[in-house]
């Protein structure tokens, strides 16, 4: 089944149009990729389909009902949430604080017992640092939290952009590792990388987008075997 | 009930002032003097405070209050006590009116853009009802003559000392208790998360707009209704160079930040230092008052840059007095 249905997506910033009509699907429980160089439009393309960014034509379709419009608090309602490109906590208050504001909508609190079970037990670390306030975690510990608080939100599909960037590798490896784990827990994830083979590793389906356009998708060894990767990343 | 304890060395304050004022001989006018700036503080608290977002226009909406008031003791004369009822009135619907154009386009913008932008608005209707002639233009509107010739000099004095001072103390109590509220509602965590970070609030499905307007609406009724009340009821006249200089705004922002931004009891506690010491500076170095008031400020600004009631509640933190303050 289709978790979300992307079709002929057009968007930008004031005059300048950066997406000329994105075409993608993303499969319920799986993993998908959107990879490409610099000012392809992978941000843009996960900020259009949150509704950070209004599109300006197409279609965005989550579970098969239309919510091209829905702005993101309505779209948290329904079941999407995204954890945004430099974490963007609440750096002031506790990691504790932390979730459960992000479980704000109806539909998170309904589950809020559940949801922190969950983020603790994929997340042991965050327990012991649930007073701690969030601001003074390290690089790595801050992502965690990013992930989580998505989590507490009680989403079926998770937008994520890049939460492996400015991370030690050793780290990039385990937010890797759980965003592999999400998927074990049925959740379906939609990911944005610059670490093109590390993010094939857990991947189901990619594509590769440039100049605002999908230049090639499909499953990961076909991807791996593309010109295009090699092209758009090393230029030969 | 044990959320709304905060509420208690709030009240004791203004309590403890009011008594003072009524009974020492010559303090009452400055009292009201240090209960205005307590006003203002606590008015804008509710937005500046909660959401971070520095309106340098604010005074507008206080000038809104007072052209509200003065418009209905102009016209309506005739109602008495009722041109005052509608005088509150008006002062809510104008800046009802001002926050919808302003909400609509500078609360887009954030930061910086949104503080200039603001500084535009407010400069902006001000020449607007200088240069058009709205409700008197420059000239103003002078309402003592008036008030006298219809009420007789008794009871147009009663409004302009007793009526004002009390309508004052009201909107000032029931903007604390709007705090309080605010900050312990839904609304008060989406607005934490908003201050702290716009994108994270989204994400987690908080509708930024929505609470952002909440704020913006609950602190100008207010601050209509103390120019309404601290303006034209008590000072009987509105010129527009008065009720838009853009010092009170600062003078505000000042309070806001001094006391501790988004503390219930900030505003009043840096309200209470800031309009005594601007009165008795006056009194000991007229002229001078802005200069020695300068450093100062600079001064404890460094020394607490959570304001003085987030500093205090650092200080306290475990202790049985933390719930108290806020």
């Amino acid at each position: 089944m289709e978790m979300l249905f992307v079709k002929d997506l057009e968007s930008g910033y004031g005059e300048m149009q950066v997406l000329w009509g994105i075409n993608l699907k993303v499969e319920k429980g799986s993993i998908t990729t959107i990879l490409g160089p610099n000012g392809a439009g992978k941000s843009t393309t996960l900020k259009t389909i949150f509704g950070m960014i209004k599109p300006w034509k197409g279609v965005v379709e989550f579970k098969g009902e239309d919510a091209t419009t829905l702005p993101p608090h309505k779209k948290v309602e329904e079941g999407i949430t995204m954890v945004p490109e430099g974490r963007h906590l609440f750096p002031n208050m506790t990691v504790e604080e932390n979730l459960v504001l992000g479980a704000y909508t109806k539909r998170a609190m309904d589950a809020l017992d559940k949801s922190l079970d969950l983020v603790y037990s994929l997340f042991p670390v965050l327990k012991e640092r649930s007073r701690q306030k969030a601001g003074t975690l390290s690089g790595g510990e801050q992502q965690m939290v990013a992930i989580a608080r998505a989590l507490m939100t009680n989403p079926e599909l998770i937008l994520m952009d890049e939460p492996s960037q400015g991370l030690a590798p050793k780290l990039v490896a385990e937010v890797f590792d759980t965003v592999l784990k999400l998927r074990e827990e049925g959740l379906t994830i939609l990911l944005v990388e610059q670490n093109v083979y590390a993010s094939l590793e857990i991947s189901d389906y990619a594509y590769i987008l440039n100049e605002g356009r999908v230049a090639v998708e499909g499953t990961v060894d076909e991807i791996r075997e593309s010109d295009e990767v090699k092209r758009a990343y090393v230029g030969v | 009930m044990r959320r709304y304890k905060p509420l208690l060395p709030v009240f004791a304050i203004y309590v403890i002032l009011l008594i003072i004022g009524a009974t020492t001989p010559g303090l009452w006018q400055p009292i009201m003097f240090i209960m205005f700036y307590i006003g203002i503080g606590v008015a804008l608290n509710n937005f500046l405070g909660l959401t971070g977002y520095v309106d340098f226009g604010y005074v507008a909406f206080l000038a809104m209050g007072a052209y509200g008031m003065a418009v209905a003791l102009n016209y309506f004369t005739e109602l008495g006590f009722g041109a005052v009822a509608l005088g509150f009135f008006l002062a809510l619907l104008f800046s009802a009116l001002l926050c919808i154009a302003v909400g609509g386009v500078a609360l887009r913008l954030r930061g910086a853009y949104f503080a200039i932008a603001t500084i535009g608005v407010n400069e902006g209707l001000r020449y607007l009802i200088e240069g058009a002639r709205i409700w008197g233009g420059s000239e103003g509107i002078v309402l003592s003559g008036k008030l006298r010739k219809a009420f007789g000099p008794d009871f147009a004095n009663y409004l302009s000392t007793f009526v004002a001072d009390v309508c004052l103390i009201i909107v000032i109590f029931v903007a604390s208790v709007i705090t309080i509220y605010l900050i312990n509602s839904r609304v008060g965590y989406a607005l934490l998360a908003l201050r702290e970070d716009e994108d994270a609030a989204k994400v987690v499905g908080i509708n930024v707009t929505k609470y952002k307007l909440i704020a913006f609406f609950t602190s100008a009724a207010i601050g209509s209704l103390i120019g309404a009340s601290a303006w034209t009821l008590k000072l009987t006249y509105v010129f527009p160079e008065d009720v838009f200089f853009i010092h009170y705004t600062v003078e505000a922002i000042v309070i806001v930040m001094l006391g501790g931004a988004g503390t219930l009891l900030g505003p009043v506690i840096s309200g209470l230092i800031y309009g005594a010491l601007k009165y008795y500076l006056s009194v000991i170095l007229p002229g001078f008052q802005l200069l020695a008031f300068a450093p100062l400020l600079i001064i404890i600004v460094v020394a607490f840059p959570d304001g003085i009631v987030g500093y205090v509640r650092k200080k306290l933190r475990g202790k049985s007095l933390f719930e108290y303050i806020r």
